[in-house]
């Protein structure tokens, strides 16, 4: 069965990739479009049935693949997957990052109480902040192929995250 | 050397080898074909532009007329788009403007014409009928394929019965395209000639009639790559036409439809003339006249102009991009002639808006484009189209786990396994949603089906697994699989009756207004089932405790335990998530001690039946967790 068949060949190689976390987001892009010219369905569509059908179940594991690699988060946790350490739903953060993330969890839902966007805005730029740092700390610590310190540093970025989305939401409401 | 000389105008010898194919943009309003002439997208027909009218006449209805000649003769059927692929219960907000007679139910929709019932499906066949012979009269032969546009907005049903149209009209049609990237197609290869200078990324900015729709593509070395898309389809020209008429006769609600609909032409013929005046006149019903400018207009129009630029900043959002970031926006549909419209974008986006091609044409001219490609023509084009709304499973308490997410390249696919909630669990319930909503009853239902013959087996254990595959034209086929035994169930998806684009565009905007309410609502739903599962958990291994003959639990954990569950089932009577996941933490607290000492005893249970290697195998292998995805 076509979804079967992907799992046989890593998202890396599919997209002609090298298989490390440090990636540049157009080197991605340039690599899927380069594979869709080739593995598009549009390219087989006067081929055989049978053709057609193995042409549409690569062309879905390359747009997985992508849509897997193309952000560094995806990305991170992909490479943890394939080296057995797996993110579950409940992962805890330590106990000192809990109360930070309690902290600015308030100080948001007063913003929000207060409708004060410009706070709301204040406390988005500072996340983003954090967020871009905690992917710079992905990056080294997948550099000295530390796989447990980038669980830790996945697990706060699934915070960070969920606090942009209620920031977003919190700025959409007019 | 022998020199091939061929007239102007017929077709080379090359041509003649390939296949005729042709793109139809089957509009609303109005309908075009076109294909590709000599490497370059052309219109069929002096006047391109077919009216979607369609009158049946004669005994029995038998004799049609499509086009112009039907326009405004009596028993005309216009505007069938807002009818294709839906239920009477999708159409009731625009059942009052349209002038003709509905029959059907929840699942379909028939016109009534004479004492003769016809479909949607079937009038828009006729409309294509008229295309097919514009088209086989220019290319000179049968029309071999065809690639027909649809909104992006369009859902399965809506796909389904446009397909449908195309089979039933005897074309043979090889794609559904969604309308903007149609158009970007269109002005893709039209910039820049070919080779160098066709990248960037673009916003396309369609306003039709009823509709209005937005997607950001990037255009590389004829890769076209939608990287978001969306919409709010209870907008367009139409609706603008209804809000003049609504200010200038503020009693327009309470007049009778016929003066209505008068009111709402000459609304739109005022709208029109101030495309290239400065003002115009209104007619009123009894004569007298009412002058209308420009500032006027703009006036009316802001909030109609403002919700489209809600959508825009929405699909930027979900494009990654800021405004700046755009190389140009393409506009499409007839309402952006107007300039009010133009205007309102071109300040949006800080950049004039791109109208080189007629907005009437752009997208039959893009539809020809890859009907060429799919035809073997030369064009080397890549579409990478996304789905338009999220596609998942109703969970355990109503939750909706999302499969494939909004605006993910197609063709895709997911799979992911479930496992069962209650023991000896026999059957396993699919519910497939569309929406962006968290919770099933805020999404739209496109099918159930039940896995049936699920070995009985303790909660958690039993694991289903499902797949969803959508196809390069957005259709979508689920299966289901039962892990132990490998028994399978699948079905196409394929809705008898599909979301309305009202309705598409009021979930999208819900999912958006309402986020924080549902993020709320999903945690609380989660941590009920959480909270329950424990509960049970707890009750049973008590009971078990007062059974067995070696107590393991002490008097004093059993009583701050059974304190614990009151305070959880109390809590759980609200609608806190936060003070139930505290007082399921209680609760797990409370009885640790017990916990622990039932541990102890199944291992040492374990540890004395088994050998050092098997006991300490089965300590390391994963515990079975229960209800896990």
């Amino acid at each position: 069965m076509a979804v079967e068949s992907r799992s046989s060949s890593n998202f890396f190689e599919l997209l002609g990739l090298p298989v490390q976390f440090d990636l540049d987001p157009s080197q991605i892009e340039r690599a899927f479009f380069d594979r869709s010219k080739e593995l598009h369905p549009d390219r087989f569509a006067s081929a055989p049935a049978a053709e057609r059908v193995v042409a549409l179940s690569r062309s879905r594991a390359l747009n997985d693949a992508y849509q897997t690699l193309k952000k560094p988060v995806g990305r991170a946790e992909y490479l943890l997957g394939r080296a057995g350490v797996t993110i579950g739903d409940n992962e805890r953060l330590d106990p000192d990052m809990i109360m930070r993330v309690l902290e600015l969890r308030e100080e948001l839902s007063d913003a929000r109480a207060a409708n004060d966007l410009a706070a709301v805005e204040r406390l988005q730029a500072q996340m983003k902040q954090r967020r871009d740092q905690a992917l710079r700390e992905l990056g080294e610590l997948f550099a000295t192929d530390d796989p447990v310190g980038a669980k830790r540093v996945l697990i706060t970025l699934r915070y960070i995250d969920r606090y942009l989305e209620e920031c977003d939401a919190a700025l959409d409401e007019d | 050397m022998l020199l091939q000389i061929s007239e102007p105008g017929q077709a080379t010898i090359k041509e003649a080898c390939k296949q005729r194919v042709v793109g139809i943009d089957l509009g609303t309003t109005n309908s075009l074909v076109a294909y590709v002439r000599d490497g370059s997208p052309v219109v069929i027909g002096d006047d391109p532009i077919v009216p979607s009218v369609v009158r049946y006449h004669g005994p029995d209805g038998k004799d049609v007329v499509v086009g112009r000649a039907a326009v405004g003769t009596e028993g005309a059927l216009a505007s069938v788009k807002r009818l294709i692929g839906r239920g009477m219960k999708d159409i009731a907000s625009v059942r009052g403007l349209l002038p003709y007679e509905l029959v059907g139910d929840d699942r379909s929709i028939k016109l009534k014409v004479g004492d003769k019932e016809i479909s949607p499906v079937e009038v828009s066949a006729e409309i294509l009928k008229s295309l097919k012979q514009r088209a086989e009269a220019a290319l000179g032969g049968p029309i071999d394929g065809v690639v027909i546009t649809v909104p992006a907005y369009f859902d399965d049903a809506q796909r389904q019965a446009t397909r449908d149209a195309g089979r039933l009209a005897g074309l043979e049609v090889m794609r559904l395209m969604a309308e903007p990237t149609a158009a970007a197609v269109a002005y893709g290869l039209d910039r820049g000639g070919s080779g160098d200078g066709k990248r960037g990324v673009y916003a396309v900015f369609d306003l039709g009639g009823g509709t209005f729709d937005v997607s950001i593509l990037k255009l590389v070395d004829g890769v076209f790559e939608v990287k978001a898309t969306g919409g709010d389809s209870a907008l367009g020209g139409d609706d603008l036409d209804r809000a003049i008429a609504g200010h200038v006769v503020p009693e327009l609600t309470t007049l009778a439809r016929a003066d209505v609909t008068r009111l709402v032409v000459e609304a739109r013929r005022v709208k029109e003339a101030l495309t290239d005046h400065d003002g115009a006149e209104f007619v009123l019903l009894d004569g007298r006249t009412v002058r209308i400018d420009r500032a006027r207009l703009r006036e009316w129009a802001k909030p109609l102009l403002e919700r489209c630029l809600k959508s825009c900043r929405r699909v930027l959002k979900d494009a990654e991009l800021s405004r700046d970031q755009l190389d140009g926006v393409i506009l499409v549909g007839g309402s952006t002639r107007s300039p009010v419209v133009r205007e309102a974008v071109g300040e949006f986006f800080a950049k004039p808006p791109l109208s080189d091609l007629d907005p009437d044409q752009v997208v039959a001219l893009g539809a020809a484009v890859q009907a060429d490609v799919l035809g073997g023509g030369e064009q080397q084009v890549v579409l990478l189209d996304v789905v338009p709304l999220s596609l998942g499973v109703e969970m355990m308490g109503g939750i909706v786990e999302k499969l494939i997410h909004r605006n993910t390249t197609i063709p895709t696919g997911a799979t992911q396994t479930f496992a069962t909630y209650a023991d000896n669990q026999t059957g396993f319930d699919i519910h497939v949603l569309q929406g962006e909503r968290e919770t099933a009853e805020a999404c739209r239902s496109l099918a159930r089906f039940t896995l049936r013959g699920v070995p009985p087996m303790i909660a958690g254990m039993a694991r289903v697994e499902i797949t969803f595959l959508v196809d390069a034209d957005g259709l979508l086929k689920v299966m289901a699989k039962e892990l132990t035994t490998g028994k399978e169930a699948s079905i196409e998806v394929v809705p008898s009756y599909g979301l309305s684009d009202e309705e598409v565009e009021r979930m999208l905007i819900e999912s958006f207004e309402f986020a924080e309410t549902d993020l709320a609502l999903r945690n609380l739903l989660t941590e009920r089932v959480e909270a329950e599962r424990i509960l049970a958990a707890t009750r049973a291994a008590f009971a078990g405790d007062r059974v067995a003959t070696e107590h393991l639990l002490d008097p004093e954990v059993r009583a701050a335990g059974i304190v614990a569950m009151q305070g959880l089932e109390g809590a759980m009577a609200g609608d806190d998530h936060l003070a139930i996941r505290a007082a399921i933490e209680h609760l797990d607290l409370a009885t640790k001690p017990f916990a622990q000492a039932r541990m102890n005893r199944a291992v040492e249970a374990q540890l004395r039946g088994l050998t050092l290697d098997e006991a300490e195998s089965q300590m390391s292998a994963p515990p079975a967790a229960a209800g896990d995805r």
